[in-house]
């Protein structure tokens, strides 16, 4: 009884220090990515980079208030060129744009985003464009989502 | 140097040309025509910095962003 119990402390000890050996590379793996894009081909190779170049782009393109709080909040606000509303895009790929309400508290949940497999930057700076000059279009082909913040 | 900034599944794609040059704004031209025409939309920014989206090329534009047909997520 002592044996098998020494046994199974060992292969746990062993299992724990595995789990930790790979934790510890992945954390630094640079290139890490979302696990559903790992399918797509020649998706991975220089993630990071082109990661990078895509948050650069949407700086360029923010205005200097929605820089500032996309810097310090990860999400700016857009406003729809047809109904005025106020848009919370959060920093993502999907479902990360929220109509705010009047007091500006994330209401519907909307999912559009530009066809193809772009980066964040890109998606973000896609999403910012269509909304405050094609509102109705960029709604037309959105789905909605129930949002969970408040 | 003008600038046209496709995005695409590589992060994005520049193409630098000479607006003075006639050749490389006419090359400039027949890309915009290729990338709307296969569903991109145009943007450019103002002086003011506000998006505007160019159904038509516009050979005085300094950068213009492409990025692909919007889709339901």
């Amino acid at each position: 009884m002592r044996d098998a119990k020494e046994r199974v402390r060992l292969f746990l000890s062993e299992r724990g220090r595995r789990a930790r050996v790979l934790r510890d590379s992945l954390r630094r793996q640079p290139d890490r990515i979302y696990p559903s894009s790992r399918f797509v081909p020649g998706f991975r190779y220089g993630y990071g980079e082109r990661e990078a170049r895509g948050l650069e782009l949407l700086k360029e393109w923010l205005s200097p208030e929605q820089f500032a709080q996309y810097d310090a909040k990860s999400y700016f606000e857009v406003t729809g060129c047809h109904s005025g509303k106020r848009y919370r895009i959060s920093h993502g790929t999907s479902m990360n744009i929220y109509e705010l309400d009047g007091a500006g508290r994330p209401r519907v949940g909307w999912c559009f985003v530009p066809k193809g497999y772009l980066v964040a930057g890109d998606v973000m700076l896609a999403q910012k464009i269509a909304l405050e000059t094609d509102e109705r279009h960029a709604l037309t082909v959105a789905n909605t989502f129930f949002s969970y913040l408040d | 140097m003008a600038r046209q900034i496709v995005m695409d599944r590589t992060g994005d794609t520049r193409h630098n040309f000479d607006a003075k040059n006639a050749d490389a704004l006419l090359r400039a031209e027949e890309r915009f025509r290729e990338l709307t025409g296969a569903g991109f939309t145009a943007a450019v920014r103002t002086a003011s910095g506000e998006a505007v989206v160019k159904r038509t090329f516009d050979p005085s534009a300094e950068e213009t962003l492409f990025f692909p047909r919007l889709v339901g997520g």
